[in-house]
This record gives C-alpha cells, sequence and structure tokens, in this order.
C-alpha cells in the first residue's frame, strides 16, 4: 500500500501502527472529497453514469475477490448479483418494502443462500468447483426466465422505484453516486479489514495451499463457506443497487458473461492484493466506452488490451510500477 | 488510475465536439449485430437515407437556424444493460434531439425511463404495452405489433388455406410471450386450433426435436410468428427436412428475405407472410432500390416504415419551429394525418387499445411467396384483408 | 405418429447433435487434459471452420472433402500458432491461460464481424433430400453429419491409440513429469495438441454449417454444451467426452420431443450438477491429482 510520510522520528512498533492507520484516516478522507468533487466535474451525466456503474462493478470485483482469496473462483458470481437484485425489487414492488431495507434483506437474503448452497458444493475443488457455479448461474437465468408469475419471466420489472432514505432519493445519477460511493467503501475497508484480520491470515494460507492449511488444523471447508456467504452476499447487494438505479431488471441483467467480466477485472487488475480488484473494474468497465470511436474495432481493441495486460503483465495492472522500477533498473 | 482515464475521456471529448457550429445529433441503439441485426441494420440504413435527404438538401431548416445533421449510432446487442449505457451515452454525451430505437421490449423497459425523464423522442420497434404506456409520451412506434394485424390477417390465411390444426413456436422472451396471446387468439377466433405450442430459447438453431414434437400432434400448418428472421429460415427448413408438407405461415415482422436465404426458395414455395407495407407501390420499390444500391444485399421492411417515422419528427420540429422544445415537437406530430412515406399515407392511431396516438400505422398487406419472391396477395387495413 | 416412430425420430434427432457435441467437446476436454486451459475461445474456432468451409465450399466450389481437409489445415496451423504465441507465456496460471482465451474469444468474434457482418450466411447441402423410413423421416444431410463425425471421432481415436505423437499426447495428459522423464518434448506436443483440439472443433463447425447456416455467432452455443458435456463425461478424458456428447444429444432430443425445451434445459443442467455433487469427476473422469 502506498506510505505517506508524516515526518515522525524513529517510530516504535506501536507507533508504527499508529500511523499506518493515521494513514489510513487521511487516505478515506481524502477519497471522500475526491468523490464527493467528483460528479461536479464530471463534464455531463453519461460520465457519472459510467463512474456509477465502476463504482457498483469494483463492489462485485471485491466481493469475487473474497471468495477467491480462499481459492475457490466463482464462475456463477453473477447469479448472486441477479439474485439480490431480485429479491429487493420482488420486496419492494410486491411487498411495498422500502428500498433501502430491501436492499439490506436482499444482501442478507442472497448471503444465506449462498451459505447453504455452499455447505454443498463448496466440496468440490479448483475447476470442478468452478464448473458446478457456472451450471448454478445457468440454472438461475432458466429459473428467472420461467418462474414468471414471481419475477415476470423475460419481460423482467420495470418500474423499481429509487433507494430512498429518510426522503433523500437516491435516483439521479448524481446522488446515486454517493450512494454507491459509500457502499463501496464500506466494502473497500471490510475486505481490508477481513484480509488483516486471523480470517484473512487463514484465507491466505489456504489459498497458497490448502493441504497445508488442513493438516495445520484450519477447518478449511468453515472459512471457505464463510467467505463464499460474504462475497455473494456482497454480491446479492450490489445487485440489488442496479435494480433500484437501473430501475428495471430482466434475466438478461445479470447472465453468464457478466460472471465472466467479473473474473476478467480481477485477473487484469491483479489478483495478489484486495485492491487488483479495483483497479480492474476501474479500468475494464469504463474501457468499452473509450474505444467507442473505434466503431467495429472496439471489441477487437478490448479483447486485445485484456491479451496485452496478461501477457506483459501477469500479476495484474497492480504490478505495472514494480515492473517499471524493475525494467528501469535493468537499465 | 480512475482519475487518469477520466482526464483522458476529458480531452477525447474535447477533440470530439470540436465541429461546426449549427450541427444537431440524432442518435440511434439497435442490435447491429447478433438476432436482431437484420432489423438493426435496416433501421440505421433508415436513418442515414433520411439524414443524407436533408443534409443534400443543405440541412434541416427550423426557423431561422439550419442543421447539419450528424449520426451517433450505438449497438444495443438486443441486450437491456448494453441499451442503457448507450442511451446515456446518446442523451448527455451527444445531446441527440431523438433516438432511433431500440428494438425488444426488454431494452425499451430498461431506458425508457431515461428518455422520458429527459424528454427524449424513441421510435422503436418493440411489441411491449410499455412503449404506447400513458406514463411514456415521447415513445413512438414505427412497426405494427402483432396484436393489431393478427386477427383480420389470420382470419384471411385460415380462410384461404383450411388451417385446422396450427403449430408454433416462440422465443421465450417479452415479444414472444405477448406474441403468442395475440396469435392464439385470433386463431381460436377464425376457428383453428392452435393449441399446439413450445418455446426456445434465444440463440437456438436446432428445431428439430421441438418440431418432432409438433409435428406429432397432427399439425398441417406451421405458423413462423415474430422469430427472429434468422430463426424462421432454420425453421422453415428444418420443418421441411421433417418431412412437413403443411402450409407455413408468418405472422410477425418482415423476415421473408432471410428465410428465403436460410431455407431457399424450395422450402419457402407458398409461405403466406405478413407485408410490413403493399410492396408493389412504386415508391415502396425505389426505396428498395436506393437502399439496396447504398448498402447491397437485401433490404428489411422495416427500414421505409422508420424512415417515415423519422421524417414526421423532421417534419414536427419545422413546423414547432424547435429542435429542443420535445412537447412543441409532439404536438405537431401529432396534427401530421395521411403523411406521405415511400410505404404508403401514415397516420397515428392506438387511441382505442392504449388510450395514446403514438402508434404510425401504415396499411399492410399479405403476400404468398412464389418463385422465390413474396407477391402482394391481399392488402389490409385495421377490419380486414381482401 | 404412432410412439416408436416418434422414438426413432428423436433417436436419430440425437445422435446427429450428440456426434456434434462430441466433436466439440473432444478438443475441449483434449487442451484440458494436457494443457490445464479452459479454452473459452473453442466455440470461435468452431465458427471459423465454418466460415472456411462457406468460403472453400460455397464460394470456391471445391468438393467438400477437400473443404474439410483445407479447413483442419488452416484452423490447426492457426491454433498452433495462437498457443505458441499467446497462451504458452501464460500457460503458468490455470486463471491467467483462461482468461487469456477469453480476450481470444472476443478479438476472434468480433474479427468475424467486421469481416463477415452480421447477418447470417446460408450454406448449400452437401447431400440434399430426404430418407424415408415408413413414417420415419430423415435429411440426408443430417445423416451425412452423423457419418462423416463419426469418421472424423473414429480417425482420431486410431491417431491417440497407433500414432507416436498420440501417445506422447496421452503420457503428457496423464503426467507431464513422467512424460518429461521419458523424453517427451512437452514443448512441441502443447501446440499439436491445441491445434489438433480446435481443428476438431472447425470440423463440427464444417460440418454443421449447411445445416445450420453461418455467421460470427455460431459458436456460442457449440461452446457452452461443449462445457456441459465435459463436466458430464469426466474433464480430461476422451471417451467420457464421446459418451457425454452423446447422452446429451439424446437427453436433448428426447427431452425436447417429449416433455418441450424448457423442460429439457431444465432437466439437463439438474442432471449435470446431480452428476457434479455424486461424482465430481464426471462419467468417465479420473481422480484429480
Amino acid at each position: 500500500m502506498n506510505t505517506v510520510d508524516t515526518h515522525m522520528t524513529q517510530p516504535t512498533a506501536a507507533s508504527a501502527s499508529q500511523r499506518g492507520f493515521w494513514t489510513r484516516i487521511v487516505l478515506v478522507t481524502l477519497a471522500c472529497a475526491v468523490a464527493y468533487a467528483t460528479p461536479g466535474l464530471l463534464p455531463n451525466l453519461f460520465y457519472v453514469h459510467i463512474a456509477n456503474l465502476t463504482l457498483v462493478s469494483g463492489i462485485f470485483a471485491l466481493s469475487l475477490w473474497i471468495i477467491y482469496c480462499v481459492g475457490q473462483l466463482s464462475l456463477g458470481h453473477a447469479a448472486f448479483a441477479g439474485l439480490g437484485a431480485y429479491a429487493s425489487a420482488l420486496l419492494s414492488l410486491r411487498l411495498g418494502v422500502p428500498p433501502f431495507v430491501s436492499l439490506l434483506i436482499a444482501g442478507i437474503g442472497t448471503a444465506t443462500v449462498a451459505a447453504l448452497l455452499g455447505a454443498v458444493i463448496l466440496r468440490l475443488r479448483g475447476v470442478y468447483f468452478v464448473l458446478v457455479t457456472f451450471l448454478f448461474g445457468q440454472m438461475f437465468t432458466l429459473m428467472v426466465l420461467n418462474w414468471q408469475s414471481l419475477t415476470n419471466g423475460a419481460n423482467g420489472l420495470i418500474s423499481i422505484p429509487p433507494i430512498t432514505i429518510l426522503g433523500l432519493s437516491f435516483g439521479p445519477r448524481p446522488v446515486f453516486f454517493y450512494f454507491a460511493f459509500v457502499v463501496f467503501l464500506l466494502v473497500l475497508l471490510f475486505t481490508w479489514a477481513l484480509s488483516r484480520s486471523t480470517f484473512g491470515r487463514a484465507f491466505d494460507s489456504i489459498e497458497q495451499n490448502i493441504d497445508l492449511a488442513e493438516s495445520c488444523g484450519i477447518d478449511t471447508s468453515k472459512y471457505q463457506i464463510i467467505a463464499f456467504t460474504i462475497g455473494s452476499g456482497i454480491a446479492g447487494v450490489g445487485g440489488a443497487m442496479i435494480a433500484h438505479y437501473i430501475r428495471y431488471i430482466s434475466p438478461d441483467t445479470f447472465t453468464f458473461h457478466n460472471s465472466v467480466a467479473y473474473i476478467t477485472m480481477l485477473v487484469v487488475g491483479g489478483r495478489s492484493l484486495f485492491w487488483g480488484a479495483v483497479v480492474g473494474a476501474a479500468f475494464l468497465t469504463p474501457l468499452p466506452e473509450f474505444l467507442r470511436d473505434f466503431a467495429g474495432l472496439q471489441h477487437i481493441i478490448y479483447g486485445a488490451i485484456m491479451i496485452l495486460v496478461l501477457r506483459l503483465l501477469p500479476g495484474g495492472l497492480i504490478s505495472l510500477p514494480a515492473t517499471l522500477r524493475r525494467i528501469g533498473g535493468g537499465k | 488510475m480512475k482519475k487518469t482515464l477520466l482526464c483522458l475521456t476529458v480531452s477525447a471529448l474535447a477533440l470530439g465536439t470540436a465541429a461546426g457550429a449549427e450541427t444537431m445529433t440524432v442518435g440511434l441503439v439497435a442490435p447491429l449485430s447478433g438476432g436482431g441485426a437484420a432489423w438493426g441494420t435496416a433501421m440505421k440504413g433508415a436513418l442515414e437515407l433520411a439524414v443524407e435527404d436533408i443534409n443534400n438538401a443543405g440541412g434541416l431548416k427550423v426557423g431561422d437556424t439550419t442543421y447539419d445533421i450528424r449520426i451517433a449510432a450505438y449497438d444495443s446487442h438486443y441486450n437491456p444493460n448494453d441499451a442503457v449505457t448507450a442511451v446515456n451515452r446518446l442523451v448527455f454525451e451527444d445531446e441527440a434531439t431523438f433516438i432511433v430505437g431500440p428494438l425488444g421490449s426488454a431494452p425499451l423497459a430498461a431506458l425508457v425511463p431515461t428518455t422520458t425523464e429527459n424528454k427524449k423522442i424513441t421510435i422503436t420497434g418493440g411489441f411491449t404495452p410499455i412503449a404506447m404506456a400513458e406514463e411514456h409520451p415521447y415513445s413512438f412506434r414505427a412497426v405494427l405489433p402483432t396484436q393489431i394485424y393478427a386477427n383480420p390477417q389470420i382470419s384471411y390465411v385460415v380462410t384461404e388455406l383450411g388451417a385446422q390444426k396450427v403449430g408454433s413456436l416462440f422465443p421465450n422472451d417479452e415479444t414472444g410471450q405477448t406474441m403468442s396471446n395475440d396469435i392464439a387468439s385470433a386463431y381460436q377466433n377464425a376457428g383453428a386450433d392452435a393449441s399446439a405450442v413450445d418455446y426456445y430459447e434465444r440463440g437456438r438453431v436446432d428445431f428439430v426435436p421441438l418440431l418432432t414434437r409438433l409435428l406429432a400432434q397432427g399439425i398441417d400448418t406451421f405458423e413462423l410468428d415474430g422469430s427472429p428472421p434468422q430463426t424462421a429460415g432454420l425453421l422453415v427448413r428444418q420443418l421441411r427436412e421433417l418431412g412437413f408438407t403443411g402450409n407455413i405461415v408468418r405472422t410477425g415482422g418482415d423476415a421473408t428475405d432471410d428465410i428465403l436465404a436460410v431455407a431457399g426458395a424450395e422450402a419457402s414455395e407458398g409461405l403466406y407472410v405478413h407485408m410490413e407495407y403493399d410492396g408493389s407501390l412504386p415508391s415502396a420499390q425505389a426505396y428498395q432500390t436506393r437502399y439496396i444500391d447504398a448498402y447491397g444485399g437485401t433490404m428489411n421492411a422495416f427500414s421505409p416504415l422508420f424512415y417515415t417515422t423519422i421524417n414526421m419528427i423532421f417534419e414536427g420540429m419545422k413546423a414547432a419551429g424547435t429542435i429542443d422544445d420535445t412537447d412543441a415537437i409532439i404536438a405537431e406530430m401529432g396534427k401530421l394525418s395521411d403523411f406521405d412515406g415511400p410505404a404508403g399515407k401514415a397516420n397515428w392511431m392506438g387511441q382505442e387499445i392504449w388510450g395514446t396516438m403514438r402508434q404510425q400505422y401504415i396499411p399492410y398487406a399479405i403476400g404468398k411467396v412464389s418463385g422465390g419472391k413474396p407477391e402482394v396477395i391481399a392488402t389490409c387495413d385495421l377490419e380486414k384483408c381482401e | 405418429m404412432d410412439l416408436l416412430t416418434l422414438l426413432v425420430q428423436s433417436g436419430v434427432n440425437g445422435l446427429v447433435i450428440g456426434t456434434m457435441y462430441a466433436l466439440m467437446a473432444i478438443g475441449f476436454t483434449l487442451v484440458f487434459g494436457i494443457m490445464r486451459v479452459v479454452n473459452f475461445a473453442h466455440g470461435e474456432f468452431y465458427m471459423i471452420g465454418s466460415f472456411v468451409a462457406f468460403i472453400t465450399y460455397a464460394q470456391w466450389h471445391l468438393p467438400f472433402a477437400m473443404t474439410l481437409l483445407i479447413t483442419i489445415a488452416v484452423v490447426g496451423i492457426a491454433g498452433a500458432l495462437i498457443e505458441w504465441l499467446l497462451i504458452r507465456p501464460l500457460r503458468a496460471d490455470e486463471l491467467t491461460g483462461m482468461i487469456a482465451t477469453l480476450g481470444i474469444s472476443v478479438v476472434l468474434q468480433n474479427s468475424a464481424l467486421m469481416y463477415f457482418g452480421a447477418s447470417p450466411r446460408p450454406m448449400p447441402d452437401v447431400v440434399s433430400g430426404l430418407v424415408r423410413f415408413g413414417p420415419v423421416v430423415f435429411s440426408w444431410s443430417r445423416i451425412f453429419v452423423i457419418v462423416a463425425a463419426a469418421l472424423v471421432i473414429g480417425a482420431f481415436w486410431l491417431f491417440m491409440q497407433k500414432s507416436r505423437t498420440g501417445r506422447a499426447m496421452r503420457a503428457v495428459a496423464q503426467d507431464r513429469e513422467a512424460a518429461l522423464i521419458q523424453g517427451i518434448d512437452v514443448e512441441r506436443i502443447f501446440p499439436f495438441a491445441f491445434g489438433m483440439s480446435v481443428a476438431l472443433a472447425a470440423v463440427a463447425g464444417a460440418l454443421m454449417a449447411p445445416v445450420f447456416s453461418v455467421s460470427p455467432f455460431v459458436g456460442i452455443t457449440p461452446m457452452l454444451k461443449a462445457f456441459i458435456v465435459v463436466i458430464l463425461g469426466g474433464l480430461g478424458s476422451i471417451p467420457g467426452a464421446v459418451l457425454g456428447g452423446l447422452l446429451l444429444g439424446m437427453i436433448e432430443s428426447f427431452g425436447a420431443t417429449l416433455f418441450g425445451a424448457l423442460v429439457a434445459d431444465m432437466l439437463q443442467l439438474a442432471l449435470v450438477i446431480a452428476i457434479l455433487l455424486v461424482r465430481p469427476t464426471g462419467l468417465m473422469g479420473r481422480k484429480e491429482a
């Protein structure tokens, strides 16, 4: 992480951690200040819209990272986002639950489903887990499509109310930006705290070598279920945010392609640290829009950039500074 | 990271907008690739031809200002997420005065809150009733939905063919679910049994098992409904491969060229098709020639319909003397009647059905494919075909 | 139509899609078995195969056998090059390799879209006409697919069993280290295996091109199906891919004919999930080390 030189003399161990704490406070405050000004600085609402989508993508990528760091890769992550989206939308549309409350319930509900499912499917390892989550995603899409009495089938759900807290509507793009930013920041801080806690250390050792971790007496399946539950629950909240922001969802909103996109963010950004997910989301979400002017070439360039990043920066974009330093040092 | 990207955008934007002074942008969001591309490219062609007319004539003269028209076209991939992003870009970044598209009901449902809020006219081809709902006063529709023509057309076809048991496959989405109700009740009204029905996921290419299931129910007529053009072609082909010799009917958006291309003239012989307008009109044929000269290949019949609506909007702008006051423009558009377009005279309809008058109506026709070409066998109005 | 007719008809239908799925899945599973790479671009090679067939057969009017040979050569060499240029450097990590193939898929599909346009192109049949056995009707074009696919699968099997390279590939799939010790040049095997894998997909594409017509998007569905087949048959198992392909074809055909499309789709997924949970290695897969 970046460190800010605070002109302290000879820090002891305690004051070093104290300093780290203050550094983070400063960083968070700085981020908040930048975020506060952002919607006003962007040239028009389209940019705000893209910024909003980027923040939510960041939430998805971070939540996937939590699962990834216990050594499991979910190829059905979009299904949990979709589950949260439908749950929150239906709660607010059919039962009149206020959208912010429904968002929280959706998150908890998605986490519960993930916990139950995880208990069954987390027995599978590696590529088999990837495959079963892929199938779960397909199953979810089919279910949403065909359970018409509940989900309105392919028609999707329209007129989903925007999130409102104490009379303040987060429907307009610039206002939603603040909501998305706060949730994003909370998820970010939570992920950071998690990676620092005993949980995080257990996660780490599981990711590095699951068999070794097991033989050290770490209950790997417990940690995997916890990570899967938390990650999927956060994805559910992210999905619900999209539902209340776009105010429309359909089975096409969260598909296999979204799951793949989240993984791509993780890999392109860099998997070794949690903020790689953030960098990946910030890089890839607006990228197609930058390439619009190339018309037909847009997607080709997108794919080529993906391959190039992997080829030149196997550690993802977050390894760019180190790679540059290495090249510079080599000269 | 994010900040650098944003800075990049800002500079890119500054470069992008340094064009002539009096330029007006018209947006397009339609499927330009994938399943609905035949329709989407027809819409894009319509917009380009309409704009070409105006720019060649020196621009659009509204009040004292003359506008050169620029097009911003984005692919919706027939997907609601992409349609929403595209429409945000059109509304806020390109500041499009109006938007041609989207096609498909889900993309429309997804973006109509944005266009309504920002008072942007859209011209859709989506069959959802949302398009005509009172709360979306800027949503217009160029294409007649099945609901309007199912009854007159099917009653004509059933009498003509003596159809008794009709089988059909619908795409499993909003469009398919809406159509299946309209079409089934139209067959019922005409005295035929249309209970042999199944749904398929968009993108499916092998229909043999599903068709086998329908054939086992003893159908004598197959209804292609509004399946995407390429899919309709595959259905005709695979029906014939299963030895089906009965009649095939298309009560849905124009797909004749694609059906002929995919299934071949032999398999398509005798096909009854819905024609969006009377294709034997000289103006329609002239438009088609112009389109094919410009783009090659074939022309989907949606094109002249969209061309007509686009021109009605330009007409509305001229009459209202503004390109920004959408309410004034739609008020003027509403006054247009018997508007001459390549496909025939256009009027607004829909009061009794949706309580609004934003559905474009152009008399349509029924065609029968013979020798690889659809021939008009009946022209229709809202009541009947003859 | 009586029940027996319906069953026979469905059986043949199932065989057609089943052999196509098998062709797709063999290549997919081969690459996974040998290289540990999940190739998301597999469907795009199916698409390229169908375009090569379209150009050589429908436009240049070459004999179809020649078309198939050209398809195999062009796509095989392209595949080997792609492996050498793009996948080799990223193979160290399963996940990175997988994402790289995703990028390749995006590039290939959109290049085809730019070059050929979106609208599907119909292609003339290799053999036309219908065969009737009493009330049962098949088209020759579909029978042709079954026979041709069976021949290709047979040739592939012989190659893997009898040839030195084929045996080397099997050895690498079983245990890379042991193969290395045996003196097998693994670095040469990889591009070869990848080229062969995607050439099989291309053959499937070429065979199906006259039946389903050709467009830049034709590879998407076969890719997803190959995914499911491979889970069903067991990752890395070639007999499993053949068995899984045929089984999935039959399930689809009988399911859709007897119960309708949606039930068939649900049934498929439920079955595969159940198999994964009870027997994660699929029907014929080996336990992973």
